[in-house]
């Protein structure tokens, strides 16, 4: 028997690292998986405080960093990484040159967004995989871990 | 490639190897009473397991047994026994999905590209299996496969990418064997239609889980190349299920299938 997925208001992304089971919709966190998220503000109301000390706390430093150009199997790549203190708020693929073969394409900008959902999700979602998250490059981390140590992190 | 210690309590430990054309993570959870030295010979059997699949069945290395059968330059007769085993399976699978997983239907000649990345992470989780580690998951770019459990009372999960939001999950599955996703936004599946020989898909993505990731593999790409007619024909495999995207953004599910979780579906929002 096969159901139709019209499901009511079931979770969205930001659930999905609530706890175990939990179906029910929820409002927690900002999803820490979602790439283009900003680090939450929580001084949305308070106009009237003049101060502006909070910005430069060192912890909420953004700081960016582009690894060094890897050859992996089918061409080379770098890897730039954005961070906010120790969290990774960002990472793209500035440069990528597969040589234009049928296999390298998997490597381009349509699959690129998946390992970048995978770097983050490392850092927060209860779960121990991703499926259909293909092309994970040996490449793409040795250049992500060169711009993570650059950034002492 | 690297061997780290990612949780010293629970002796958890991850080994990402680069073969295949990609990274296959090997994620393995042991009493702390085994020590890293007794794991190492079953590890060491599962990584040789995928390099030697890549050795055989590479059809980017010329050199390769399916790359000489395939340019005619070695009787199949004489090839490693292994690959008449694959292509029996595959037979299989073919039957099973009704025609539409087809590796004598592409160009180029015979490809079991489709089955093997599958088949081979299976068989490094049995070498796993047979050694001292209580739980483990082989992630062969985004093909998975388990065994036991990562904590007591606590079945392995994991995410489907949501095929028009690939930085997104669509679902959460609970995962007691495998799990295998095929998408036309995955420019490098091999999509193509067995009957008429052009790259098509009818579905944005297909899941199909069960006993074995090599015929979940196959059983994926044929069902995101069928439609969600093939559906039926998944649900009345035994131990098999499916999970599919439309085109249109619908979600839908065979009644076994091991939902933790899907996110909601708003037409509105164009898939």
């Amino acid at each position: 028997m096969v159901v139709l997925g019209a499901v009511i208001g079931l979770v969205a992304i930001g659930s999905f690292h609530a706890s175990p089971a939990a179906l029910a919709v929820t409002t927690t966190a900002p999803a820490p998986t979602s790439r283009s998220a900003p680090t939450p503000t929580t001084h949305s109301t308070t106009r009237s405080a003049p101060t502006t000390s909070s910005t430069s706390a060192a912890p909420s430093t953004v700081r960016s960093q582009t690894g060094s150009t890897v050859n992996y199997n089918y061409g080379t790549l770098a890897v730039s990484v954005t961070v906010q203190g120790k969290t990774i708020t960002n990472i793209s693929v500035p440069s990528l040159n597969d040589g234009g073969n049928s296999y390298s394409q998997s490597l381009d900008s349509m699959s690129i967004p998946i390992l970048t959902k995978e770097a983050m999700a490392a850092q927060s979602a209860h779960i121990q995989s991703v499926s259909g998250a293909s092309y994970t490059s040996a490449g793409f981390i040795q250049s992500l871990q060169s711009a993570l140590t650059a950034l002492g992190i | 490639m690297t061997s780290s210690i990612l949780d010293p309590a629970t002796w958890t430990m991850r080994r990402e190897e680069e073969v295949m054309g990609t990274v296959v993570v090997l994620d393995l959870y042991a009493d702390a009473t085994v020590s890293t030295d007794e794991l190492s010979p079953s590890l060491h059997a599962a990584i040789h397991e995928l390099h030697e699949a890549d050795r055989i069945f590479s059809t980017y290395d010329p050199a390769s047994a399916l790359s000489r059968i395939r340019a005619g330059t070695l009787d199949p007769a004489h090839a490693p026994r292994v690959i008449s085993d694959v292509l029996e399976l595959c037979r299989d699978a073919r039957e099973l999905s009704d025609g539409w997983f087809n590796p004598w239907g592409l160009a180029g000649g015979v490809d079991p590209t489709g089955y093997v990345k599958g088949w081979a992470a299976q068989r490094a989780l049995e070498q796993l299996r047979a050694g001292p580690v209580r739980a483990a998951m082989v992630n062969a770019a985004g093909d998975l496969v388990c065994f036991g459990v990562p904590h007591p009372g606590e079945l392995f999960r994991a995410g489907i990418v949501d095929p028009f939001r690939t930085d997104s999950l669509v679902a959460l599955v609970d995962l007691r064997a495998a799990l295998a996703t095929s998408g036309a936004y995955e420019r490098g599946a091999h999509l193509i239609d067995p009957f008429t020989g052009r790259a098509q898909a009818r579905l944005a993505s297909a899941s199909v889980s069960g006993p074995d990731l090599g015929m979940c593999d196959a059983l994926a790409t044929a069902l995101c190349v069928a439609g969600e007619e093939m559906l039926a024909t998944i649900d009345s495999l035994a131990g098999y299920e499916a999970f599919v995207v439309g085109l249109d953004g619908t979600r839908r599910w065979t009644t076994g299938f091991a939902l933790a979780g899907v996110t909601d579906y708003d037409p509105t929002a164009g898939g």
